[in-house]
């Protein structure tokens, strides 16, 4: 694994001509105020392109979530720019920043988030009906995505009836059918067996590479990280250094 | 606690009414009576002055007063006419029955002797007022008022003022004291007394004395205590009242619903907490009592709300209700009585217990939230559902006890076994509401998703994933729904079947009332000389007189009304509806001149009597036999009619002026022109009341609709409540389902997609439950129609559904839904992305 300077996590060695999908500077989020504040992001700066999949790795309570969350357009940061696919976040008002989330980023969480009363079929093609296409064409291309996910025989069944691994698929379906820029993943296996965990990502660095939909992950595990074109690594609110792994072409 | 306090305000309020309108009447009868221990009455009619004179020995046991004790209405100097009761005493003998101080002698400060007020009521023309009315009116001695007495109106000048003491506050002062003598002259009693009132001289010796002398007493006089007269009124209004205090039953049931969903959403926001304090050792018996605590805490304190609550409500419905009363029972002033411990022990033993039992199930389980919600937060509560077999079987079970139930006859006169039926199809109708769910969890999603696009699909999926928790709101929205639909059905059959009878019988073409008409008790009746105008009117064919008494019947004395017209004329003009035998027509003509008589089907069905039995009628010479010619509709009054040929009355009831006359024409006379001619010949010193035939068609539905107006109200207090039920759990739906909200808003739904899902949601859920209500009101409104309408009233109704109610109520109930819906829409808008964790 290479050790690269601070200052240059925001310049990413690869995918350099692609365009920028997550363009953050100087993030900064405090909890409440006051004395009893608490600095969760603390000056973070980030850059990813189309295509390109970062692993944000760190102790509970580094900020990891906190970042995703200001980088997704889930919440806004106290400080700094948060610009997604050509779209500065911070001069949205709550419905444009509802149409970002929609129309240009894709989310997968730990819990797989899915609703307990929609089959996987609604489930995945919801974001697409949420902006108002119509539910023959919705149900089409769910079933485009859930065949590149391997669920296809399993739209028509109840998150409650299919495995832990089928849900989390059925996720990454959903957060890229409507062909996000940017798929924001928190701990997207942390709830699954390393089987099924490896299948999920698969299945998301499958759809990173052929749709160029940038991936920004957070994860305790390294095996995951391993997979990341770039490992970042967050601690106390900052982001402390990054490493290209092996797999990804760094040295070790 | 809304619903608590509505529930328990709405019980509260019925019961004082109820009180209200028998004490009210009670109260004057009591003021009336004075210090009298025993009273003797005649059958019906009266007590004969010449049976007087025999009664001499009764001076052996009291002191002896013969009384005229009818209504009237004065007219003061502003114009106004009120209502009055008349008293006529013979002031000589009466004073040791009441105290009567007059202001001008009390100012005095001394007693009128007897001679003085005979001094004053000497003089045909002179009147004693009460005080109390008097300043009211701004009246005081010397003022000239007037009386109306049928179609007399009597000048009069006020000669004394009651002090606001003893009689002078009966009805709230509207007394007015006449010598008897005065009052058999203008209340066409000559020859008559309306009783005889005795005050005894040992008064401890009551038993023995009302035994002896009723031993005495010659046939067709009896002897009674007055409180007689105000159990007859309670009897009366039993059935009635009965009703009204189930119907009001209803808005508690519902208000326990409300306590459910109360204790429910504490449960679920605070899972976490009560993870807690299972986790830091708390039992289950701490966590159930806990809440079991919190349900009683609003309880206590929807019982304490709701006492004023309903008190006030009672003010209106008493308001409402003393139009039915008076319509159709008695006049009275009715009052509502001040809150007594009585209502404070009612209001905690049907709040407490009902919503300790509403609140068991949340409870419990609150109770079995294990210690580890306290760490994992967000479980869900299970969702899981009963299967909804299970429901509809109890749901077969308790309409087949239904039906079971409405085949058994009345208990005392009260439909005891019709309200369980009753009972057990809104049970029954309840019991549904989770196999409708779980039929709409099924099949509902294309058509939802269909019509409101994303926002149905997700509707359809959230209300399919709370079947459990929602069957218990939307029961108690299908039970008040329900309700509402069988006594919109009840009312609409009920009204076109007294629309029809109305006119198939008022087949004359005028109707002449004194116009101080009361509606029971002695009727105002018609002079001669208006007779005689009528009947010599060039366009008059043909005049019936009839005449109504109340005459106590059979072994309870329940108060029948006896009714007498001219046989021959109804037979050639009139219509009666006929029930028994086919040909009631002829029936009837078998019944001119003789000893036969045709009873109304309340009094057939009430009294189990039918065509060819023989009804023993007290009459003035003792009980008499009549035999039974035909059974016919009536819809005027549920006492019971039984009427008999005028010379069959007269003979045995002797020479009464009638209360009535109903005229019909030529065939071309235009009704209107012939009543403004006939009004139009009346002397000042007359008033009448004419109605044509539509316009006594119209006042009769009228009077219909006013009867019914406190049913409606309850049913809409009712629907409130239930329809708050359902916000409230929709409410709750939204706080479980903070974090699916938070992931749709996530995911790309905006704050008004979300809004439009919950609204749309409301709007499902009371469409579903109005259509489910509406089968099982149905089904209600038969056991109201067949079952407890015929056990309490007597009458047959026939069975029509009012489509164009039926539908703009289900209108209105989608539309009040969905505003229901707008507050915890609301909330789930303002649920932001961060609160999908």
């Amino acid at each position: 694994m290479v050790t690269v300077p601070r200052q240059s996590i925001s310049s990413p060695p690869a995918h350099a001509d692609q365009p920028t999908a997550l363009h953050a500077r100087d993030l900064r989020k405090v909890f409440g105020g006051g004395d009893t504040g608490v600095d969760a992001v603390r000056g973070v700066s980030l850059d990813l392109t189309a295509g390109e999949c970062i692993a944000i790795v760190g102790p509970s309570g580094c900020g990891k979530s906190t970042l995703l969350h200001l980088c997704g357009g889930m919440d806004r940061p106290t400080t700094g720019v948060v610009v997604v696919d050509g779209v500065d976040l911070a001069t949205l008002d709550d419905d444009a920043l509802t149409a970002v989330r929609r129309e240009r980023i894709g989310f997968v969480f730990q819990f797989f988030n899915l609703l307990p009363s929609l089959t996987l079929s609604e489930n995945i093609a919801l974001p697409l009906l949420l902006a108002g296409v119509p539910a023959a064409e919705g149900a089409a291309r769910a079933l485009a995505c859930a065949r590149r996910v391997s669920i296809a025989h399993r739209l028509g069944h109840y998150p409650a009836q299919v495995s832990g691994g089928e849900l989390q698929r059925a996720a990454v379906a959903r957060a890229v059918i409507h062909r996000p820029a940017l798929l924001i993943a928190d701990e997207p296996t942390g709830n699954l067996d390393t089987d099924n965990g490896r299948r999920v990502l698969d299945t998301l660095r499958t759809l990173n590479r052929d749709t160029d939909v940038a991936v920004l992950l957070a994860t305790h595990d390294q095996a995951v990280a391993d997979r990341a074109d770039r490992v970042i690594s967050m601690r106390d609110g900052r982001l402390v250094d990054a490493a290209i792994p092996a797999a990804a072409g760094g040295a070790s | 606690m809304a619903g608590l306090t509505l529930g328990v305000a709405v019980v509260i309020a019925i019961r004082l009414a109820n009180t209200g309108s028998v004490r009210g009447f009670e109260t004057a009868l009591d003021v009336v009576a004075g210090k009298t221990s025993l009273e003797i009455v005649g059958a019906g009619v009266g007590v004969p002055e010449s049976q007087l004179a025999g009664l001499g020995w009764l001076a052996a046991y009291g002191r002896v007063s013969p009384v005229i004790d009818r209504r009237a209405r004065i007219r003061v100097p502003a114009g106004r006419e009120y209502a009055v009761q008349v008293l006529g005493v013979d002031v000589l003998r009466d004073q040791p029955f009441r105290e009567y101080r007059l202001v001008r002698f009390a100012r005095e400060g001394q007693n009128p002797r007897p001679h003085e007020l005979l001094a004053l009521l000497l003089d045909a023309a002179s009147v004693v007022l009460t005080e109390r009315f008097a300043v009211r009116h701004d009246i005081d001695v010397d003022t000239a008022v007037q009386l109306v007495i049928g179609d007399r109106v009597h000048d009069s000048v006020v000669r004394g003022l009651l002090l606001d003491e003893g009689p002078a506050r009966v009805v709230d002062g509207q007394l007015v004291l006449l010598d008897v003598a005065t009052a058999q002259l203008l209340f066409d009693r000559l020859g008559w007394v309306d009783r005889v009132e005795i005050q005894l001289f040992d008064a401890e010796g009551i038993d023995e004395a009302e035994a002896a002398i009723a031993e005495r007493l010659p046939d067709g006089l009896r002897v009674q205590r007055p409180a007689q007269r105000g159990r007859q009124v309670e009897k009366m209004l039993a059935a009635f009242h009965f009703n009204l205090t189930a119907l009001s039953y209803i808005a508690l049931m519902v208000g326990l619903f409300l306590v459910y969903n109360t204790i429910a959403v504490s449960v679920i926001s605070r899972r976490a907490e009560i993870g807690m304090l299972r986790a830091l050792g708390a039992t289950r018996r701490v966590v159930l009592r806990l809440f079991l605590g919190e349900a009683a805490a609003l309880a206590v304190a929807g019982a304490a709300l709701g006492l004023p609550v309903g008190w006030l409500l009672a003010r209106v419905a008493v308001r409402l209700t003393t139009t039915t009363v008076n319509t159709l029972y008695i006049t009275s002033a009715a009052a509502v009585p001040p809150l007594s411990a009585a209502e404070l022990a009612l209001a905690c033993a049907v709040s407490l217990p009902l919503a300790l039992a509403a609140a068991a199930v949340p409870a419990l389980e609150g109770a079995g939230v294990p210690p580890v919600a306290a760490v994992r937060g967000a479980d869900r509560v299970s969702s899981g559902v009963r299967p909804p077999r299970r429901a509809a079987v109890t749901a077969a079970i308790l309409f087949a006890a239904a039906g079971w139930f409405s085949t058994r006859d009345a208990v005392g006169g009260l439909p005891l076994y019709g309200l369980a039926a009753a009972l057990a199809v809104v049970a029954g109708g309840a019991a549904l509401a989770p196999v409708l769910l779980a039929l709409f969890r099924r099949a509902g999603r294309p058509a939802l998703a269909r019509w409101f696009k994303v926002e149905g699909l997700l509707a359809h999926a959230n209300l399919s994933a709370a079947v459990t928790r929602l069957a218990v709101s939307v029961a108690a929205l299908v039970v008040s729904l329900a309700m509402l639909a069988a006594i919109a059905i009840m009312i609409g059959s009920f009204r076109a079947t007294v629309s029809h009878w109305v006119g198939q019988t008022l087949r004359a073409d005028l109707f002449v009332a004194a116009a101080s008409r009361a509606p029971a008790g002695p009727a105002a009746t018609i002079s001669t000389a208006t007779e005689q105008r009528i009947a010599a009117h060039p366009a008059v064919a043909a005049v019936d007189q009839f005449r109504t008494v109340d005459l106590p019947y059979g072994s309870d004395g329940d108060l029948i009304i006896l009714g007498a017209g001219d046989f021959e004329v109804l037979l050639a003009h009139g219509g009666l509806l006929f029930k028994h035998p086919a040909d009631g027509h002829a029936a009837m003509a078998r019944a001119v001149g003789t000893e036969m008589v045709v009873v109304s089907e309340s009094f057939a069905l009430k009294h189990k009597v039918a065509v060819d039995d023989l009804v023993e009628l007290e009459t003035p010479r003792g009980p008499r036999a009549f035999q039974v010619a035909a059974v016919y509709y009536d819809y005027s009054s549920d006492r019971g009619l039984v009427v008999m040929d005028r010379p069959t009355f007269e003979r045995h009831y002797g020479a009464h002026r009638p209360v009535g006359l109903t005229v019909y024409l030529d065939a071309d006379a235009d009704p209107d022109a012939v009543r403004e001619e006939l009004l139009a010949g009346l002397g000042s010193g007359q008033q009448l009341l004419i109605r044509t035939n539509a316009t006594l068609r119209s006042e009769v539905l009228r009077i219909f609709d006013a009867t019914f107006a406190v049913t409606y109200a309850l049913e809409a207090i009712a629907i409130f409540v239930a329809i708050m039920g359902v916000a409230a759990t929709l409410l709750t739906l939204v706080l479980e389902r903070r974090h699916e909200l938070g992931l749709m808003r996530l995911i790309g739904a905006s704050r008004r997609q979300i809004r439009r899902m919950v609204v749309i949601e409301a709007t499902v859920l009371g469409v579903l439950s109005q259509a489910l209500g509406l089968v099982v009101g149905v089904a209600l409104s038969m056991i109201l129609i067949y079952v407890i309408n015929v056990q309490s009233f007597g009458w047959t109704i026939q069975f029509r559904l009012p489509f164009g109610f039926l539908a703009r109520s289900t209108v209105l109930i989608a539309v009040a839904a969905a505003l229901s819906g707008l507050y915890p829409a609301r909330i789930a808008g303002a649920i932001a992305v961060e609160d999908r964790r």
